[in-house]
């Protein structure tokens, strides 16, 4: 059939039918319909290129809720007959779909807000101590004198650290509620602002020996370009970790930093001592070679409370945000054996392996009465890496399993779990 | 019939005041330990009949301590109280093996009922 006789027996022009040949006309609907009457063909064996992301996201629609029982066999015919019906029911599908991860991510944040546990513990702490003082003085008469009158103050503390609890609580959520604060905690924020910056700053790299007016202006060029810090604190948690990376550029700068890597073979002690650094400080900066030559080398650093004060989460390594983690990292160990840097292979469900280095570092300059505070960092190298390294490297003993956080292990009889999974039945 | 032994380990005093309060007119020998980290020592060196225990303690969970008293030889039986009421920590307290589990705010009768009966049935 020739192209004239097929544009006339469908009713479109000749010149219409040779721009959706070459696809430079979009078919659909009516037009669709009747070329492929013609053609004796169904439809959609015409539209695939076109609109075969649109039944694929219908498919996932449908897929979605099953119950609905949508007629998979029609979804030709309804891409083709009413392409703008299934352009809105896949609109409306995404829209579901993000606002459902949206409220899990904020579900789960306030699931783990630590201020918001704490309030909700002390207030139910407040009211139990009210109700049974109040009850005993109600219901049993024969007190001492000066009990009575301990219950009347215990019933007036309390009542008043409930008043105060409820006040921050209310504040708390006025905060929240701050259009400009955003949906995501400070602490969140800045984890987006370094993987929008794949946690590296070039512009820093570029000039490390920059004077301190001059840095401050990079740093702050960079802030100012980032539209995705919407509060104070957030921008003020990005810019200390700008200022951190620069020292350390300052000390290791990248261009040098890199050859003396890979020739002492990624020996982080090695490196410090050429430097004269610190370890958490070569730790931080092995990672700043993330990206070249297949290099992957993640990093978290907690306080002795466990709170993770930096993280380099790898991809098969992710780090939780909200605390706690699994115990039975290196990283809790190393608390113990302040100073020394241990290394152990540790292998995640799914056998995933892992080398870490780990090492407890006093903050503070020692001082007679006065303990230090401990910070304590675990590099992660994976353990395809291990041939690059050097002999530095002591020989690594069978995997130790461990987790990333008790809520998504599904470890069976784990003597550290502190909570039970939420993944659904172990195993 | 000797006087029955419980010990409170909570870090709220005023909690801790109110349940000796009650449970000492009930003829029972109230100790309290808030410390987390110490509340194992105390246990082995009273040897209460009962142990009143709250999930959130400063120094170690109330989860952790329960693991301990049940590795004992001869454990003292475990209420456990807390504020934390979640249906996971409800779980996980039964898993451990705690004999009840009861949530902050409490009413005096039924707790006080609760540990009598508790030390009656033991």
């Amino acid at each position: 059939m020739t192209q004239k006789a097929l544009a006339a027996d469908a009713g479109i022009s000749a010149s219409y039918l040779n721009l959706i040949e070459h696809n430079r006309r979009a078919v659909a609907g009516k037009v669709l319909l009747g070329i492929a009457r013609v053609l004796g063909v169904p439809p959609g064996t015409l539209s695939d290129g076109v609109e075969s992301a649109l039944i694929a996201e219908l498919r996932q629609a449908a897929a979605h809720l099953p119950r609905q029982a949508a007629e998979l066999a029609a979804i030709d015919e309804l891409t083709t007959r009413f392409p703008g019906w299934a352009r809105l029911t896949t609109a409306l599908y995404r829209q579901t779909r993000d606002q459902e991860t949206a409220i899990a991510a904020l579900s789960d944040r306030l699931t783990h807000d630590p201020f918001l546990a704490e309030s909700l513990h002390s207030m139910l702490s407040n009211i139990t101590v009210i109700r049974s003082t109040s009850n005993i003085l109600k219901n049993i008469t024969d007190i001492e004198p000066e009990k009575q009158a301990r219950f009347h103050v215990i019933i007036h503390e309390e009542s008043r650290r409930l008043s105060d609890a409820a006040q921050a609580l209310s504040r708390y959520f006025d905060h929240a509620t701050d259009q400009n604060a955003g949906t995501a905690t400070p602490d969140e924020a800045l984890d987006r602002f370094l993987q929008r910056h794949d946690f590296r700053f070039p512009e820093i790299d570029a000039h490390p020996q920059a004077n301190a007016e001059e840095m401050a202006t990079t740093i702050a060029q960079v802030l100012q370009g980032d539209s995705g810090l919407d509060s104070t604190e957030s921008r003020r948690l990005a810019q200390q970790a700008m200022v951190d990376y620069a020292a350390d550029a300052q000390k290791m700068p990248l261009a040098e930093f890199r050859p003396s890597a890979e020739k002492l073979r990624y020996d982080p002690a090695a490196l410090a001592r050429m430097y004269g650094v610190d370890l958490h400080a070569v730790f931080r900066r092995l990672t700043h070679l993330n990206g070249k030559e297949g290099i992957q080398i993640g990093l978290v650093i907690a306080n002795a409370a466990g709170r993770t004060l930096a993280r380099r989460p790898l991809a098969d390594f992710s780090l939780p945000r909200h605390g706690a983690a699994c115990p039975l990292w290196p990283l809790f160990q190393a608390f113990s054996h302040p100073g020394t840097v241990q290394s152990a292979l540790v292998e995640l469900p799914g056998q995933k392996r892992f080398i870490a280095l780990s090492h407890a570092l006093a903050q503070d300059a020692p001082a007679i009465g006065t303990p230090a505070r401990y910070h304590s960092a675990m590099l992660l190298i994976p353990v395809g890496f291990q041939d690059r390294l050097g002999d530095w490297l002591p020989p690594l003993c069978a995997p130790q399993p461990i987790g990333i956080s008790c809520r998504i292990c599904p470890r069976e009889g784990c003597k550290a779990r502190s909570e039970p999974q939420i993944l659904g039945d172990e195993g | 019939m000797p006087q029955l032994r419980v010990l409170i380990v909570e870090d709220e005093p005023n909690i801790v005041e109110s349940l000796t309060f009650l449970l000492e007119r009930e003829g029972l020998d109230v100790h309290a330990q808030s410390n987390g980290a110490a509340a194992l020592a105390s246990i082995q060196t009273l040897e209460p009949a009962l142990v009143i225990l709250d999930v959130m303690l400063p120094n170690r969970s109330g989860f952790d301590i329960l693991r301990d008293i049940r590795a004992l030889p001869s454990p003292p039986r475990v209420l456990m109280l807390t504020a934390k009421g979640q249906a996971r920590d409800r779980q996980m307290a039964t898993e451990i093996g705690v004999d009840l589990f009861m949530t902050k705010p409490f009413s005096n009768t039924e707790i006080v009922g609760s540990i009598l009966a508790l030390l009656n049935d033991g």
